[in-house]
């Protein structure tokens, strides 16, 4: 699961200050939203893909978790949890946006119908551009993600961001490890499909 | 279409999930399959440019302004579970708003503070009134507050305020309760007359804004 972030010497533990937190104190909790306000909303940025959504997710996500403190027993670490929350506080948005249906999304019907191996490159017309630079690149990979079904945005999320396990992403889901490995697939290739033109000329 | 192993198996290798026994036989399986081989690299350089290109941590917009709304908000949770509490004999009168929150603006300080006092609910004793939100635009001012007993007042001080002329006005405000509108995000507080005097909500660039109502 996703680790902590470091903290210097001197600074107060997650644990001292959820304790805090969970007698009231409000100072407290300000600190811990403060030290993982910016990872929380990374998470629901790079999920929502949109800066107002994931701005109001991420503070929905703290919402959350100083209404469910009382329930918090230390056996997890304090951002690992608040990670859980803010993870299904956005995913819940996103099913919700599937279900109004509004076109995007689409990406499951290429599923199953690729197979590893399989030309991966449609005959698009993008032409190659070796010198494409970083900032573009970027710009490029998050256009593309935002193009993914929540369910593959999520695989993508969990394990190039948080650097999650199979086993851990299968938990958090939770699904299977056959299916969190069937949408790491399906999400990369296409993936591979949006940015063909990029991977096609590096190598 | 390969069976879902074979695709567990790419996943896996550019996972770098594998064991070396398995490492070893799925190479030599990319040496004799070209089109695999390609199809493996691609995707394992498009692993390496997401990990580049998805930071974990990201500077939060109007960061200040998203602490404080979070605050905003626990306080009215707050104020809602006191309000429930009320309805029950003897636990209402343990809960009271003290004087005021502050609005003050200071001149070129540009100070703009909003603080919500509370009782300690657990011991109603008034010498315990916390500040439970507050908002300062300058970082470096510190609000904090106590309950004067011999002034039957909270006394509100800014730690790191430029000196403030004598000669400035600096004027409260008296709420008696707040509500929040989660659809605007707004919250609007309300005078013992129950008149509306003042407004929190973001403008359209995400900005605080208060405004000032009645």
């Amino acid at each position: 699961m996703p680790a902590s972030a470091s903290t210097d010497p001197g600074e107060v533990s997650d644990l001292d200050l959820v304790k805090r937190s969970q007698a009231g104190d409000t100072r407290a909790f300000d600190v811990l939203v403060t030290r993982y306000r910016g990872r929380i909303y990374a998470m629901t940025y790079h999920l929502i893909q949109n800066e107002t959504e994931a701005w109001d997710l991420a503070q929905e996500a703290f919402i959350k978790a100083w209404r469910a403190l009382p329930t918090f027993k230390h056996d997890a670490g304090f951002y690992t949890w608040l990670y859980r929350i803010a993870h299904n506080v956005s995913y819940d948005w996103l099913r919700k946006k599937k279900i109004q249906g509004d076109g995007e999304f689409d990406d499951e019907r290429t599923e199953h119908r690729v197979a590893v191996g399989a030309e991966a490159t449609p005959k698009g017309d993008l032409a190659p551009d070796a010198a494409m630079t970083n900032a573009e690149l970027g710009q490029r990979i998050q256009q593309a993600i935002a193009k993914l079904s929540p369910e593959h945005r999520q695989v993508i999320v969990l394990r190039e961001v948080e650097g999650l396990a199979y086993e851990e992403i299968a938990a958090l889901i939770p699904c299977s490890l056959g299916t969190v490995m069937s949408r790491l697939f399906y999400a990369r290739k296409k993936l591979q499909e949006q940015l063909h033109d990029v991977y096609e000329t590096s190598i | 279409m390969k069976p879902p192993s074979e695709e567990h198996d790419l996943i896996r290798w550019i996972d770098g999930e594998m064991n070396e026994t398995e490492i070893a036989t799925f190479e030599e399986r990319l040496k004799q399959d070209p089109v695999l081989a390609k199809e493996a690299r691609q995707m394992r350089e498009l692993s390496t440019s997401l990990r580049t290109h998805l930071p974990a941590e990201m500077r939060v917009p109007h960061a200040d302004y998203f602490n404080t709304q979070i605050e905003v908000r626990i306080t009215q949770m707050a104020l809602d579970e006191a309000r429930a509490k009320q309805a029950s004999p003897g636990l209402g009168a343990m809960f009271q708003w003290l004087r005021q929150p502050w609005f003050a603006l200071a001149g070129t300080a540009a100070l703009a503070v909003l603080g919500f006092f509370l009782l300690n609910p657990a011991t109603g004793d008034a010498s315990e009134s916390m500040i439970i939100s507050s908002y300062t635009p300058n970082t470096h001012v510190q609000a904090r507050t106590y309950h004067d007993s011999a002034a039957d007042a909270t006394v509100l001080i800014l730690d790191g305020l430029d000196a403030v002329p004598a000669e400035r006005k600096v004027s409260g405000i008296n709420i008696q309760r707040s509500e929040v509108e989660p659809e605007l995000a707004s919250t609007t507080m309300f005078d013992s007359h129950g008149t509306p005097v003042l407004m929190i909500s973001r403008d359209a660039l995400g900005n605080p804004m208060i405004t000032p109502r009645g």
